[in-house]
């Protein structure tokens, strides 16, 4: 068996496109966000169906459009939203696994359903991992997101054999409305009009939605005063004193002084991950 | 200073004051610091530092309840802080201080006087949060308080010094941000190429010293390991 350094070329490279893994916790005593697949199911499921080792970096893509050609053969694996994908321009039925040939083009097009679309590589892309994780992020890896014409790295075997198995991805689980979530720290500050506000109406994406953050487009009154600086998390809602509503992502910085008035499970933020500008979630206590 | 423990999630929970931050609270907050690091570490995955919380993330449920049984009967003796005092050059002028002018003029107060009350305390680090690098400092004159902006400004430059609510702070990279930027700093305050990437640690204090307009631009390599010694 032989393995050489392969290169992948980003033809075109959508906005918003990033290298991803689980992301780092060693960086939090220096400010440093956990960063990270913003849906680490949809991440997970692709490295697994390749075998990768934890930590193997994936592109994390929340546009269609993305075009990248692979100079050696590798096996790649896709999941998390559920695109049309093209391999030289034919289309592929199944994309969770395929084999990629030697110079062949793969060309992600409209998402049908969910956000944030994972590429996994047999092996991870290959970059330098500051502070144990691959993922971009400002100051912390150069360079911070990907664009057009760059080139990644990675692994490719020369003696491949195709895989015969056939998963198929399913994005049946993100597309429930229901966002479960632990009282937050703060929760005992809010009167019992917000909590039967928080727990009963609906409330959208806002367009104002970010790595850092999603924002909901429905204000909850507060006079709530701010509160101490204190640790936050992926998943953490903060009430702002205009009333906002705001998500904390995988990017978010690792304290904030907005009362903390909830706190996403793990699925519930990976679902959330999937949710679109003006899609429905409602908040369900646990 | 006995904390209660918080549950949040499973794997998730906090040691919580209800007091000011003050440095006997962070005395308090060290002890826990290193008690949990000395005899937690193999089934903790992370703590965070806050003004009045330290955040605990567990690897599984069991291993919070393990801690929560111990914490109650906890009795911990204050941690000194270090000593250390960091000189912090900054030039205060509204060339480099965008809203150095303003932020006077709405406090009734000279320019002279905004930086006699800037420079005269000692800050004490608590932690790093919001961004990589940043302090978060307790010792503000209440006479400098001011709200935060309404529309953040898009792009504060890193070694931007700023004013917001109760605090002060040093942007240490760019970013959007909605406090009141009266000075700039040359020095670096993140840099992944060193280890560790800040060369500050909570529990230090650090104190504005003034500089002109000609030093910061002519500032050199040299002059930051000066000060940073």
């Amino acid at each position: 068996m032989s393995t050489i350094l392969g290169k992948a070329q980003l033809l075109r490279c959508p906005p918003g496109t990033t290298l991803q893994d689980e992301g780092r916790v060693l960086g939090a005593n220096y400010g440093v966000p956990r960063s990270g697949a913003m849906d680490l199911h949809g991440y997970h499921w692709a490295n697994h169906l390749l075998q990768n080792q934890n930590q193997a970096v994936a592109l994390e893509m929340a546009q269609p459009g993305l075009k990248i050609k692979f100079e050696e053969p590798c096996l790649v694996s896709l999941a998390g939203a559920v695109a049309f994908v093209t391999v030289n321009q034919a289309p592929i039925s199944n994309p969770s696994i395929i084999a990629m040939g030697s110079e062949d083009i793969l060309e992600i097009g409209k998402f049908r359903t969910g956000a944030r679309l994972y590429l996994c590589i047999e092996g991870g892309f290959q970059v330098e991992k500051p502070l144990g994780s691959g993922s971009d992020f400002v100051s912390i890896t150069t360079p911070a997101k990907r664009a057009t014409d760059e080139t990644l790295y990675y692994l490719s075997n020369q003696n491949k054999t195709v895989l015969q198995a056939k998963p198929k991805w399913t994005s049946d689980w993100f597309e429930s409305e229901e966002i479960q979530a632990y009282p937050g720290p703060d929760w005992e500050l809010l009167s019992s009009v917000q909590h039967s506000k928080l727990l009963n109406q609906p409330f959208h994406i806002s367009k104002l939605s970010n790595r850092m953050g999603i924002q909901l487009d429905e204000l909850v009154v507060n006079e709530l005063e701010d509160l101490p600086t204190n640790p936050v998390f992926p998943g953490t809602v903060q009430l702002t004193p205009g009333g906002k509503i705001i998500v904390l992502m995988r990017d978010a910085g690792v304290t904030g002084g907005y009362p903390r008035i909830l706190q996403l499970t793990e699925e519930a933020q990976n679902r959330l991950a999937q949710k679109k500008t003006g899609d429905p979630i409602y908040f369900q206590l646990i | 200073m006995k904390p209660t423990y918080q549950l949040i999630s499973p794997t998730l929970g906090e040691l919580v004051w209800n007091t000011e931050p003050t440095d006997e609270l962070l005395s308090i907050q060290f002890a826990y610091l290193t008690y949990i690091q000395t005899n937690f570490s193999p089934i903790l995955l992370e703590v965070r530092q806050g003004f009045t919380r330290l955040s605990l993330v567990w690897k599984n449920s069991s291993s919070q309840q393990e801690f929560i049984q111990l914490s109650g009967s906890l009795n911990l003796i204050p941690e000194p802080l270090p000593e250390k005092v960091w000189k912090v050059p900054v030039c205060y002028s509204p060339e480099f201080g965008q809203d150095l002018e303003d932020f006077a003029k709405s406090k009734n107060l000279s320019l002279e006087e905004v930086i006699q009350l800037h420079t005269q305390p000692r800050y004490r680090i608590h932690f790093f949060g919001f961004l990589p690098g940043f302090f978060y400092l307790n010792g503000l004159s209440p006479k400098l308080h001011m709200p935060r902006k309404s529309v953040p400004t898009p792009a504060v430059p890193p070694g931007s010094v700023a004013i917001g609510g109760k605090q002060t702070g040093i942007y240490p990279i760019q970013s959007p941000g909605g406090w009141h930027i009266i000075g700039r700093s040359p020095l670096p305050f993140f840099d992944m190429k060193q280890v560790p990437p800040v060369w500050a640690k909570p529990g230090e204090q650090i104190q504005f010293v003034p500089i002109n307009a000609t030093q910061l631009e002519n500032w050199k390599d040299a002059d930051t390991k000066n000060f940073l010694q």
